[in-house]
């Protein structure tokens, strides 16, 4: 592959190596504490836009927070979010897909049918419901999203499984007696990573989005908390009036998952353009 | 206490002058304050959201108000200051402590042509208190508002003649001509023909709006109705159009597809009012925003054992001086909200102006170590014997408005700044309700909500603390539920006035909730639209309202 | 054929019935409506009252029966906020509100995918292939809501009324929704086709038949069309719980009176039909949907067999 082919992966690399390190150094980093509020500085512009001041680079939100700070913690959750449910969901539905693949019969049915009952019923009705009983916090809204995106995983790890299972190696340590564990964990799990590292960036990109939807309905996580999702919605009601309150986690979101997403391009083209197929 | 005075509130016969509803000549006019207007015209009011029901009976809280006072009205109506005005009803008095009579305006029309009678006013007054559903075939169903139960001491009620009524009661209630006289009134025969589904969905009442179209979350599309008694509204048609975003909002008035839009945020509305195109209108509302805090005795909810941490009085005041209502308001608000430090709000009748809570951090860290809370471990937060002041604030996101979340998030700054710890609990309001219904806020528990009224008379506010409610998290101590009761039964209008201003006193001193901002609800409307005039009232009114040609 | 249509029914029998059991009891974790009908100053008694006369002192075991044995006859109750029948509410919501909208975005999403993948792939490398690529990454990187307050501010404010800034009933009013919905699947599928068309187009038999000239250059990108369509597909069918979670969202920002808003909206009152009514109507399209899905892959591939 040529360097330059390469090159839009390597920007996105580099980019959320950026986003991890911010979200890591977020306190030495930001110049105020994100949670402060003052309300007499309320809606200060960038320091660029007429009103603005060097105290506050990219302005103050609607409390009068420093919309710079908030961006810098921001990250963590967005990051965390993203990372975190695609964990549960890989983790959950690569388990499920192995069982069902290599097990078959009624394991396989049953899993397979509770996929498409998860499927059928609409994400964000369940967003809602987990919050009201639950509550709105970073760990029942990685559940949410974690739960929603498992039977894509499932899916695909069934199918791998389903092929190599007759392939000569599996059927040759099925035969020489090895227990299930052994061949799930050693011959089939290997084998169906890879396919599913693909489906992994793209699954990233999206949750990310999903916070931001999850904020705009009343389902984010409680102020003040800063979160990318929870600024852009923050920001919603003055586009006109505080641009700058929506414009940046906006860019912020646009950036990293479009970063995300080059490298998930990459990964595609490098493994195998086949792939493509399974991604839901 | 005097006896059988006759009491007319508040010069509610007099004539209505400078109102936009003038006086409609037979013939509509073509003119309006000297410019042409358009008779045949839609009028297209942008609002937040749907009403769920058009029966009255079912709910009138802030969203259904407006759309059922079009089509209905009540024996009392309301002027643009909030004063009672005669409706439905010509006049109302108290005949004695125990007897009000109201005597019904003459010649009026359902939108089908029942004539609105004594009769009618009965039948709704059974439906009201639950009583002879049977003998009308009418079914129970769940209301907001449950007079039995409110006002257990109405005995009965009877037709004089045509257009009298009366209603009897075993103890005095001062405010019954409020009570009874703000409920929109609905047809009898067509109600006991069609019965309650119908009447929900095709809504027949004697307002200036006859309901034509019904598109839920959509829109609701009416038309004058000719028979009107009153000043008829000078555009043919109106639509309620349903728009939840409040961006695309203010962008369809903006486009000019929308007439007049609701609940403007303030900082639009200062760039609205620039423009000539557009005039942005307010109004004071009934509705108080609070900070609500467990002051509840140990056997009044799910406690676990434990008294609610705020029954102390001295803290309920140390979190009122905390609270910078100036700053919130400037900033936040844009300086339309008011801060009113009386539990009634300021257009409601009986309203007593109270000494302001000051903004005195001092003050309020004095009063928390008058109540033993200190911050003995330098954490910032005070404690008590080991254990830290902690307010758990549940906190309905994205139910009363954005500005209503951004004062929440200052506020739970602003107590963190006193040596209060505050944990921030978002929930949506549903799942609030559930909480307080079933009694298991935590001790250290609170809440920000809103309360509003569909009442004109201050006992509606006042009477937030008698009994145990879903808001009461700090009942009345015995001597202020007396004084409360007192005020109840007092008829001689100067008397209750003044018992009414010594409670609303007390409940100030007493400190229940937090009271954090009344609201001032902010409209934009293009410039074609003439003579719109807000009311501090639930509903808009839309009678005498034009649109220029 | 019959044997595996038989299968299916049985499968989306189960799957319908697990969804609204799990609803059934999801949505009764989270309270009751009581509380909701009644006044804030409303006192315990009263609210009591009102369960009541909803059913909901009942037993949870006797409500599911009573359910169960209601759904079998097609009553899904009466909705407890607008006291409508719930399915009749539902339904109204769906028809045409939802079902147009979804349908205009499937159709932009999947049709709009293939002259933008097969454009992208013919031209690979070039300009229009970065193009197509950057803007579907762009579009795939926006949450809808910001896209469509965008989308109002640009068509209906700053064009002067180009398109209208709410409402139904048109195609005008369904223009920016459509394309709002649209814009992250359409995004997606248009990169599947492309890969679709690349892999085709770089073997060997079709090179030389490009080679050989237009006649068969036609049947050439029919074949890898079929080959692009089939991810497409597959996705559309997996995707299309997304489209209606999104459509909530769009709903809400274009005052759309579609059936995702009223579903959502009934939460917070715990309008326990409706959302009974709306969850069992989306799982019954999802299943039908997913089942003409399938059986166009079979349709569009002949080696997948029915099984």
């Amino acid at each position: 592959m040529s360097g330059r082919r390469d090159l839009p992966a390597l920007a996105g690399v580099a980019v959320i190596a950026a986003a991890v390190l911010v979200a890591a150094f977020a306190p030495a980093l930001a110049p105020a504490d994100p949670v402060r509020n003052r309300l007499l500085d309320r809606l200060t512009p960038p320091m660029w836009a007429e009103g603005g001041t060097a105290r506050h680079p990219l302005g103050t939100d609607t409390l009068g927070r420093d919309v710079l700070s908030r961006l810098l913690y921001g990250a963590r959750v967005s990051l965390v979010v993203g990372l975190a449910a695609v964990l549960v969901a890989g983790v959950v539905g690569v388990a499920f897909g192995l069982v069902a693949g290599y097990r078959g019969g009624w394991p396989d049915d049953l899993l397979m049918r509770l996929g498409d009952i998860q499927l059928a019923f609409p994400v964000l009705l369940l967003g809602v419901a987990v919050t009201a009983v639950l509550g709105a916090s970073l760990g029942n809204m990685i559940l949410v999203l974690g739960a929603s995106g498992w039977v894509t995983y499932a899916r695909i790890a069934r199918g791998e499984t389903l092929s190599l299972k007759e392939r000569e190696f599996v059927a040759a340590a099925r035969a020489l007696g090895a227990p299930a564990r052994h061949v799930v964990a050693r011959h089939l799990l290997p084998n169906v990573l890879p396919p599913l590292m693909v489906v992994t960036t793209f699954s990233v990109a999206r949750t990310i989005i999903a916070e931001a939807s999850l904020s705009f309905l009343g389902l984010g996580l409680p102020p003040p908390t800063p979160s990318w999702g929870a600024m852009l919605d923050e920001g919603r009601n003055y586009i006109t009036t505080g641009w700058w309150l929506a414009l940046f986690p906006g860019l912020a979101i646009l950036v990293l998952v479009l970063a995300i997403n080059l490298c998930g391009d990459w990964l595609r083209d490098a493994l195998d353009p086949r792939i493509e197929k399974g991604i839901g | 206490m005097s006896r059988s005075i006759v009491v007319i509130l508040l010069g509610a016969l007099a004539v209505v002058g400078g109102m936009p509803r003038a006086a409609v000549p037979a013939d509509p006019p073509r003119a309006v304050d000297g410019q042409a207007i358009d008779p045949d015209a839609e009028l297209i009011v942008a609002l937040a959201d749907d009403t769920n029901n058009m029966d009255p009976r079912i709910g009138m809280g802030s969203i259904r108000s407006n759309y059922i006072r079009q089509v209905f009205e009540s024996l009392v109506d309301v002027d643009a200051a909030g004063k009672p005005q005669p409706g439905l009803a010509l006049s109302w008095r108290a005949v004695n402590e125990n007897l009000w009579e109201f005597a019904l305006r003459p010649n009026v029309r359902f939108h089908d042509g029942e004539p609105f009678n004594a009769d009618t006013v009965l039948f709704n007054f059974d439906r009201m208190f639950r009583k002879n559903l049977d003998k009308w075939g009418i079914k129970d169903l769940p209301a907001a508002t449950s007079y039995d139960k409110l006002y257990p001491t109405v005995a009965r009620w009877e037709k004089v003649n045509d257009h009298t009524v009366r209603v009897h009661t075993s103890e005095p209630v001062a405010m019954l001509w409020d009570a009874l006289g703000r409920e929109p009134l609905v047809p009898k025969a067509y109600t006991i023909k069609h019965g309650i589904d119908v009447l929900n969905e095709r809504p027949i009442g004697t307002g200036p709006w006859r309901m034509v179209e019904w598109k839920r979350k959509d829109s609701m599309r009416f038309e004058r109705w000719d028979g009107y008694w009153g000043p008829a509204p000078l555009v043919k048609r109106m639509r309620f159009q349903t728009i939840p975003e409040g961006a695309a909002r203010i962008a369809a008035l903006r486009a000019g597809q929308v007439s007049l839009i609701e609940a403007v945020p303030p900082i639009d509305a200062a760039a609205l009012g620039r423009e000539p195109m557009f005039k942005v209108v307010s109004a004071a509302q009934k509705l108080g925003c609070r900070l609500y805090v467990n002051g509840r005795p140990r056997d009044k909810y799910d406690s676990g054992g434990k008294d609610g941490a705020f029954a102390d009085g001295r803290l309920r005041l140390a979190l009122n001086h905390a609270i910078n209502r100036d700053a919130i308001i400037k900033k936040i608000f844009g300086g339309y909200a008011l801060a009113n430090a009386s539990p009634v709000a300021t257009v409601m009748y009986g309203y007593a102006a109270q000494e302001p809570y000051a903004f005195d951090p001092a003050r309020a860290k004095a009063l928390l170590a008058e109540a033993g809370w200190r911050d003995s471990n330098g954490d910032g937060v005070v404690d008590k014997g080991g254990e830290a002041l902690t307010l758990q604030l549940h906190f309905p996101a994205k139910h009363y408005g954005q500005a209503f979340d951004e004062m929440t998030a200052a506020v739970a700054e602003m107590l963190k700044d006193v040596g209060v710890g505050v944990t921030v609990k978002t929930l949506d309001f549903g799942t609030l309700l559930q909480v307080l219904s079933k009694g298991t806020l935590p001790p250290n528990g609170g809440f920000t909500a809103c309360r509003t009224s569909n009442s004109v008379d201050a006992e509606d506010q006042v009477r937030d603390w008698a009994s145990l409610t879903l808001v009461n998290w700090t009942p009345f101590p015995p001597e202020l539920l007396g004084l409360y009761q007192a005020s109840r039964r007092e008829v001689d209008p100067a008397k209750r006035l003044r018992l009414l201003a010594d409670l609303q006193k007390q409940i100030r001193d007493w400190a229940p909730v937090v009271p954090l901002y009344q609201e001032i609800k902010l409209y934009a409307h293009s410039a074609r639209v003439l003579r719109f005039t807000p009311l501090p009232e639930l509903h808009m009114d839309f009678r005498g309202v034009a649109l220029r040609k | 054929m019959r044997a595996y249509l038989l299968r299916r029914l049985v499968h989306a029998l189960v799957v319908v019935w697990g969804v609204v059991t799990f609803v059934f009891f999801l949505v009764r974790l989270t309270g009751d409506p009581a509380a909701f009908l009644v006044d804030p100053t409303a006192t315990q008694a009263e609210i009591e009252h009102t369960r009541r006369l909803l059913g909901l002192d009942r037993s949870l075991a006797v409500q599911y029966a009573d359910f169960l044995a209601a759904i079998a006859r097609g009553d899904f109750g009466q909705s407890m906020q607008t006291r409508r029948p719930a399915l009749g509410l539902v339904l109204e919501h769906l028809w045409p509100a939802t079902a147009v909208l979804a349908a205009a975005a499937l159709l932009i999403s999947t049709l709009g995918a293939i002259p933008l993948g097969v454009l992208s792939a013919t031209h690979r490398g070039g300009w229009l292939d970065h193009g197509s690529r950057l803007a579907s990454l762009f579009l795939q990187s926006m949450p809808a809501f910001w896209l469509g307050i965008m989308l109002i501010l640009l068509f209906a404010v700053e064009l002067g009324g180009l398109l209208p800034a709410y409402g139904s009933g048109s195609l005008r009013h369904l223009i920016l929704p459509a394309v709002t919905l649209a814009a992250a699947p359409l995004a997606q599928n248009v990169r599947l086709v492309r890969s679709g068309m690349l892999e085709v187009l770089g073997e060997d038999y079709v090179r030389t038949a490009r080679a050989k000239g237009l006649a068969e250059r036609g049947v050439v990108y029919r074949h890898a069309l079929r080959n692009a369509a089939l991810p497409v597909l597959t996705v559309t069918g997996l995707s299309l719980g997304f489209m209606l979670s999104g459509a909530i969202i769009i709903e809400t920002v274009f005052s759309w009176p579609g059936l995702g808003r009223l579903i959502v909206q009934a939460v917070p009152g715990r309008d326990f039909p409706v959302i009974q009514a709306g969850v069992f109507v989306f799982a019954v399209i999802f299943v039908a949907l997913n089942l003409v899905v399938d059986l166009l892959y079979t349709a569009l591939d002949p080696r997948v067999r029915l099984t």
